[in-house]
């Protein structure tokens, strides 16, 4: 009996010992595999975003001369006409953006879904903006949508319908950029969608035909609830794509114009800093910009329980 | 837990440490940056600019970009501290952030070239070397004042003209010819302009080129028809704003109605390219400066075009705007001292070769109007202004002229956005002068720095 | 009925499904098709419009009457666009091989390892997702000029290889791994350092190449940054080369349109050897 007990309680011993030293093992593992990359993103990321939070409270000229001035840059914003004008362009870029990538996504998913001939092509095609470059995408939309000559007026001449200026009218501009962005963006969408159609199984289908459930009804109450993972995975990732992609486009398409139609607020900033040297005032905003992002980054983070897009 | 606390230490120690590391590199990186450049005067020069050396092997770019490597080579063979010619893309492209990057960054260029509407941001934020003390008497007083007069504060002079080029109305003729127009039809004034332009509008050609897009360029293109009404941004003896007057509504409207009457575009034909579009029939008359002569010989030499001055509006007097790059020098530079000796041997001395390159350059590298009184002198010897556009620039449009006006972002910014507003959206143009008034009347009561001029 | 006969039927069946034309089918067939030609239609304008001579360039006939190779000729005689396509394809490369190793190792030790504080620096990591580069443009550039990265290969790499969205993709696919994995590894007394080279690093291969090809893609594309900082035009990349380029022949169409389509043709090229893997990889790699 004593042996017996000993040897169990020497065994417990080893265990904890294990235990522990496996631990201590993984922490340090885990510090040298974590290392390049958090110092990297100490270094390249979160210094600059601490500089630019800190700049916020300075009036700085961009040439080196800095003088505190507290909350200026954000007493100044609240009564600067373009930064909200550039605000509301944001909102509304975003609000038709995100949810037209959405719609489009998983649209073009369904029908590529379909056994139909030639569908390897056709999803190829409905992809392949997606692999351009935006400065080679800006130029050849550019060049169709010139004014008077450019062949989408050459086509809509045909329905006797001319003079139309796409990147030239305010009325029109913000629409024109918001197609070019559904039109290279779609195809990623559409895969992700792809991927998470093929994950529900069919028997849920064919149980559901057999229950006399229409085309639409399934789509409802089949498709929809169960692709909810991937929902909320395109959401998070369309609207980053589309905050900092969307100034890459405008940045290279309209220049912000015509008239502020396309000013959307990541591109105000950086004309605050780069063409009127308000880097101070460019800080302020961008630095409120990254708390809304940041906010809105966790309550993701909430909401997917720690990033898992997963249903339980 | 003893095991757990030390691997929680290090790991936190490794990230603090990290963070230690960056940060104190970078405090000891801006400390010296301050001082760092001038202690490295073995370092050569950088001058940023937009010609040299080109990256493209033909086209008018490499008889400039050929001009600009002989004179800092000449410079170089004379010197110690050598210049290095630095072609950045896109240097005037309003998109780039290459230069303000620099400047934020305390890693400005040594010499570089400034257009007069950027130039106070940098006169103000005391980045700009005065050239006065490096210059002889009769070499300042050899500039013209129209042109040098902007880059002057006081008796200090902050940046060299290289030229000087006047906007003018440039017509297309074969456009004139097929509407059944003729030289007697060029507009005198604006209703003439207007009448005309919409004569010569037609499903492809835009009758009247107004510039659209926003940025200094286009409020450089529009200040001569607000002058031309006897108005001004900012009146240089009060440095009051005087916008909620009727001159700057008007030439406002008249971007407005051009655009609303469907003679001009919102977008430039030809991509701001004027001699491919007036090839191509897609512009018939085209605000634009006298650097399209040389851009007409370069690419279109057999095109038939007139050049007139800008009509002008009622009871109104006939002016231009001139405008030009001039080179000016970092004072917080590698070598401020060299760098203007560099500059002012180059572009401003009184030297046979100094003269002369300043006029191969108005006259042969481009087709512009000469800063120097002396270089215009050789420019005439050679027969510049025989050619009969050149002559009408220099006897009817340059006479006309007003330096390009030097204002803070600000007011620029105010300008340009009531533009675009009546231009582009079609806004009322006396609520955005109002706004406009308002906005620089505010700004002005605070602002400290050089006069607007 | 053996499972071996009833997959094979039911290949069959579907097989034989799909080779018939419903009008539902064909309704739907043509849809496709034409959503897929009017999606490919710009870069087809392109491409056929970079092989028309300059005064044709702005008719609207699709196909060129005269069609010439002259447009490239001039482009490549103009500007040295194989040394900026090798400056691209070197960076570009660096970046993504250097990004996925550094990635995948974060991620894993996110995803597999137990330690405290591990959900903080995920947070911390996650909350980077949205910061982006235009905001922090000015205090990146300091970073990297005190760090003498400024003007070298080196500052157009390193301070690109890092963003919290690969890391983030990465761990999603490790914990979705199962648990039993490293298991058997961790009795032989395999340290973490041989899991992960031999049991973590070969299961990743569908992601990482899914994700190779899109860092591959993003920093090609890549514009700002690298016009930022490099002033030696030794060092300028393919986006910086046709910017410029556009920017000297704003008009000439022709010469633009053969300039994007060499710009462009790389990453078509990769796009038409590697869809298959691309598309499977994102759907196999638990991007979701």
């Amino acid at each position: 009996m004593t042996v017996q007990l000993s040897r169990t309680a020497g065994r417990r011993e080893v265990e904890t010992k294990r235990v522990s030293l496996s631990e201590r093992k993984q922490r340090r593992a885990a510090f040298w595999f974590l290392l390049p990359d958090s110092l990297g993103l100490l270094i390249f990321v979160a210094v600059p975003m601490l500089l630019a939070i800190g700049l916020g409270f300075f009036s700085v000229d961009g040439f080196g001369h800095a003088e505190f001035i507290g909350f200026g840059n954000y007493l100044r914003m609240a009564a600067d006409p373009q930064f909200w004008s550039s605000t509301g362009v944001t909102l509304l870029y975003l609000v038709i953006v995100v949810p037209a990538i959405f719609v489009v996504g998983l649209g073009l998913a369904l029908l590529v879904q379909q056994r139909i001939p030639f569908i390897g092509v056709i999803r190829s095609a409905l992809f392949v903006p997606y692999v351009i470059s935006l400065v080679v995408i800006a130029m050849v939309w550019q060049f169709m949508l010139t004014d008077k000559v450019g062949v989408l007026n050459g086509f809509l001449e045909l329905f006797g319908i001319h003079g139309l200026s796409f990147l030239g009218d305010p009325q029109l501009t913000l629409g024109t950029v918001v197609v070019i962005t559904v039109w290279f963006q779609m195809g990623y969408y559409m895969i992700i969608f792809l991927a998470g159609l093929q994950d529900i199984p069919g028997e849920l289908y064919e149980a559901a035909r057999i229950d006399g459930a229409s085309a639409w009804q399934r789509f409802r109450f089949i498709t929809l609830p169960l692709l909810r993972p991937t929902s909320f995975f395109v959401l998070i990732t369309s609207t980053i794509a589309v905050v900092t992609g969307g100034f890459d486009l405008v940045y290279v398409l309209t220049n912000g114009g015509p008239s502020g139609a396309t000013s959307l607020l990541i591109f105000y900033i950086y004309q605050q800093a780069f063409l009127y040297g308000e880097l101070g005032y460019a800080a302020a905003i961008g630095s409120l910009l990254i708390v809304v992002l940041m906010a809105w980054s966790l309550l993701m983070f909430k909401l997917t329980k720690g990033g898992r897009f997963d249903n339980d | 837990m003893v095991a757990e606390s030390i691997a929680r230490r290090s790991l936190i120690k490794g990230g603090l440490s990290a963070a230690a590391l960056s940060v104190g590199a970078l405090a000891a990186g801006s400390a010296l940056a301050g001082c760092a450049p001038s202690s490295k005067s073995e370092e050569p020069l950088q001058f940023w600019q937009f010609y040299a050396p080109a990256p493209q092997q033909t086209g008018p770019l490499v008889q400039q970009s050929k001009w600009f490597m002989d004179a800092v080579d000449s410079w170089n063979k004379k010197n110690s501290q050598q210049v290095k010619p630095v072609f950045i893309p896109a240097y005037t492209n309003p998109a780039n952030t290459r230069l303000a990057t620099a400047f934020a960054a305390n890693a400005g260029p040594d010499i570089f070239l400034l257009s007069p509407g950027d130039f106070l941001r940098y006169y103000n934020g005391d980045a700009l070397l005065d050239l006065a003390p490096y210059m002889s008497q009769d070499a300042i007083d050899d500039f013209y004042p129209e042109a040098l007069g902007t880059r002057k504060v006081g008796d200090g002079i902050y940046g060299l003209p290289m030229e000087i080029e006047p906007l003018a109305l440039i017509y297309n003729q074969k456009s004139f010819e097929k509407a059944g127009l003729s030289e007697a039809d060029v507009p005198k004034n604006w209703e003439q302009m207007l009448d005309v332009g919409e004569k010569l509008s037609t499903n492809s050609q835009a009758g009247l080129v107004l510039e659209v897009v926003p940025g200094y360029y286009q409020n450089f293109t529009f200040y001569p028809w607000l002058w031309q009404g006897k108005g001004d941004v900012v009146d240089p003896a009060t440095q009051r704003p005087q916008l909620a007057e009727a001159p700057f509504q008007n030439a406002l409207d008249l971007f407005g109605q051009s655009i609303k009457r469907g003679i001009s575009p919102r977008t430039l034909p030809a991509n701001g390219d004027l001699p491919v579009a007036f090839k191509a029939g897609y512009a018939a008359m085209w605000q634009s400066g006298i650097w399209q002569l040389a851009a007409f010989k370069q690419e279109t030499p057999d095109l038939p075009y007139g050049i007139a001055p800008l009509p002008t509006p009622k009871g109104g007097e006939p002016r231009t705007i001139l405008g030009g790059w001039a080179w000016v020098v970092n004072k917080h530079g590698r070598n401020p001292e060299a760098a203007a000796k560099f500059v002012v041997e180059t572009m401003g001395s009184m030297s046979e070769e100094s003269i002369k390159r300043v006029s191969d350059w108005c006259f042969g590298a481009k087709s512009d109007m000469s800063p120097r009184k002396s270089s215009e002198k050789l420019m005439a010897a050679n027969g510049a202004f025989e050619e009969s556009h050149m002559k009408i620039f220099k006897e009817l449009i340059l006479p006309t002229g007003r330096g390009e006006p030097r204002f803070p972002p600000v007011v620029y910014k105010t300008v340009s956005n009531a533009l675009q507003a009546v231009q582009l959206a079609g806004a009322s143009a006396a609520s955005q002068a109002d706004t406009a008034q308002q906005a620089l009347e505010a700004y002005l009561a605070n602002y400290r720095g050089a006069p607007l001029l | 009925m053996t499972e071996t006969t009833r997959t094979a039927r039911k290949k069959l069946k579907t097989a034989r499904a799909d080779r018939r034309w419903t009008p539902q089918k064909t309704v739907l067939f043509i849809v496709g098709v034409l959503l897929g030609l009017l999606t490919v239609f710009p870069l087809l304008w392109m491409v056929t419009s970079s092989f028309k001579p300059a005064d044709e360039v702005n008719n609207l006939d699709l196909l060129p009457s005269h069609p010439t190779l002259e447009n490239y000729s001039y482009v490549f005689s103009q500007v040295p666009f194989a040394r900026y396509m090798i400056n691209s394809f070197l960076i570009a490369a660096a970046i993504t091989v250097l990004a996925l190793f550094f990635h995948s190792m974060a991620a894993y030790a996110l995803a597999r390892l137990k330690f405290r504080g591990r959900d903080t620096i995920f947070l911390m990591i996650f909350s980077t997702l949205l910061v982006s580069a235009p905001v922090i443009l000015i205090p990146t550039f300091i970073v990297i000029r005190t760090l003498g990265l400024l003007d070298s290969y080196a500052g157009l790499i390193i301070p690109a290889i890092f963003n919290a969205f690969g890391i983030f993709l990465l761990r999603q696919f490790y914990i979705s791994l199962p648990a039993e994995l490293e298991e058997a590894a961790l009795i032989d007394g395999a340290s973490y350092w041989r899991i992960y080279r031999s049991v973590i690093l070969p299961l990743s291969r569908p992601i990482m190449s899914a994700l190779a090809v899109f860092f591959f893609l993003a920093n090609w594309n890549a514009f700002v940054l690298p016009l930022t900082i490099t002033s030696n035009p030794d060092l300028w990349v393919v986006q910086i080369g046709i910017a410029n380029f556009q920017q000297q022949y704003s008009s000439s169409w022709n010469y633009i349109l053969a300039a994007s389509t060499v710009a462009a043709l790389p990453t078509l090229l990769i796009f038409f050897f590697f869809q298959k893997q691309i598309v499977a990889s994102i759907k196999s790699a638990g991007f979701k």
